[in-house]
């Protein structure tokens, strides 16, 4: 009978540590790539005309249809057909992540700014506030707190998305789960690391949003 | 009234004209308020009041004709929407106050970020400003906490921060509940009584004639009678207009 033998996980801290590391790094670094394109592609979709805004909704559209996995596929082994050149593997995981978090963000941050009444930034500009003015003050602080749930949303889609970047070899969490239980066949201990790992983060962050969307609530109804 | 005839006025629109689609919203409209008058703009909803005085502005573009507001037309140079603005205060059937900010930063935010004046200059007029009409002891409130009469007291506020040269009111009382009207509406009157130059679209018909040097009547999209209140709600006007009247009175 299988026993649950617990010093398999603490036998095996090092290597997690490695994969909590690279997972942690891909989230922060896909996301704030993200933030970016996703800014650029929703600012293009709402200001831009012609083919610039054509090209935003067709970002959006494709990249959010793309499953991740598929898409680092992809790019891991269709990139040096194009190009040339192979991209290391996180390379690869990390271009897929930013793309798909820039096309979640982008539709994330328009639904913001739409659901900002239309007389909000008329008040402003009525003020004779500048544009600049207008955003900053009126506009974005406003679609911020529409857009909490939804940005948390997208950070949790991305930390459970950085799992798939172990199957083009990126050692993350997941990578390095499989790996040393492979060695020591404890596939239960570690993926019960990992899965307690993944609540661990996600948990207190949902937890924090809730209460700042409160808190928010009460200011902007 | 001898402005009337020795300045130019304050704000003229000439020949406006705003299409919705096929829908015809002003027609070839022209109007002219002189320094210190209120005209009281009427008329049956969808007849362009609103259109007219947001066009004043450049909160609605036009397709055709001018709109000058103390020497600055639009269309024209970029800037000048933004200069008119400056000069002109609006007050919103909605309110819209800045729900994310308390009383007094929306009251403060104009004049510090598009006046460049201080913040304890701007605070002082603020606080005096909200004491005015009747709102001092909530400044440090936030507009959710406020009935829809103190909003729309602290909006006129907000507007009267900025010094404008001119007030445009877009139906100041039609979102409020009927106890909370008479409050709103002394605040305009009084600031009529400071000799401000304003625009008033409303459905206030006994106010309107109270207070207007000159009273508009709108329908379909164009003005149809512009006249002092005397004669506006006098026997012989127009036919559209006794129609109207004889509605809402």
């Amino acid at each position: 009978m299988m026993q649950f033998e617990f010093s398999a996980i603490t036998r095996s801290l090092p290597e997690l540590w490695i994969g909590v590391q690279y997972t942690l790094a891909l989230v922060f670094i896909s996301l704030a790539g993200g933030i970016v394109l996703g800014l650029l592609a929703c600012m293009g979709r709402l200001l831009g005309r012609g083919l610039l805004a054509w090209t935003c909704v067709t970002y959006i559209v494709t990249f959010r249809a793309i499953p991740e996995m598929v898409l680092m596929f992809w790019i891991y082994y269709c990139a040096p057909l194009l190009g040339g050149v192979r991209p290391s593997s996180i390379i690869a995981a990390l271009a897929a992540m930013s793309l798909t978090a820039g096309a979640l963000l982008a539709e994330v941050f328009r639904g913001g700014i739409g659901g900002v009444p239309r007389g909000q930034a008329e008040a402003a500009r009525s003020l004779g506030l500048s544009e600049f003015w207008v955003w900053r003050s009126v506009i974005l602080p406003q679609a911020f707190r529409i857009m909490i749930p939804a940005l948390l949303g997208v950070t949790a889609l991305m930390v459970k998305a950085s799992g798939i970047a172990s199957t083009v070899g990126v050692t993350e969490l997941v990578y390095q789960a499989s790996v040393t239980a492979g060695q020591s066949y404890r596939y239960l201990e570690l993926f019960t690391a990992v899965g307690l790992f993944y609540f661990g983060i996600l948990f207190p962050m949902s937890m924090v949003a809730k209460f700042y969307e409160r808190k928010l609530a009460l200011r902007a109804r | 009234m001898d402005s009337r005839q020795n300045h130019a006025p304050l704000i003229q629109c000439v020949n406006i004209t705003k299409r919705f689609g096929t829908f015809a919203a002003l027609t070839n409209v022209s109007l002219s308020v002189f320094k210190g008058e209120v005209v009281c703009i009427v008329g049956p909803s969808g007849s362009g009041k609103s259109t007219l005085l947001r066009a004043v502005n450049g909160l609605q573009t036009i397709d055709q004709g001018t709109v000058t507001f103390d020497g600055i037309t639009i269309p024209g140079p970029s800037r000048n929407v933004r200069l008119i603005r400056l000069e002109a205060g609006m007050v919103f059937q909605s309110f819209n106050l800045f729900p994310h900010m308390t009383i007094r930063k929306n009251v403060t935010l104009a004049p510090m970020r598009a006046r460049g004046l201080s913040q304890a200059e701007a605070n002082e007029r603020a606080e005096r400003l909200l004491k005015r009409v009747g709102i001092g002891d909530q400044i440090d409130k936030y507009p959710d906490q406020l009935s829809g009469g103190q909003q729309q007291r602290v909006a006129i506020a907000r507007a009267l921060a900025m010094e404008p040269k001119a007030m445009l009111f877009d139906e100041p009382t039609s979102a409020l509940d009927p106890e909370m009207v008479k409050e709103v509406l002394e605040v305009i009157r009084e600031l009529a009584r400071t000799g401000m130059t304003m625009m008033v679209v409303t459905h206030e018909m006994g106010f309107a004639r109270e207070l207007s040097s000159r009273m508009v009547f709108m329908t379909d999209g164009a003005i149809v009678v512009d006249a002092p209140p005397r004669e506006f709600f006098g026997p012989s006007t127009d036919a559209r207009l006794r129609t109207f009247l004889s509605k809402v009175l």
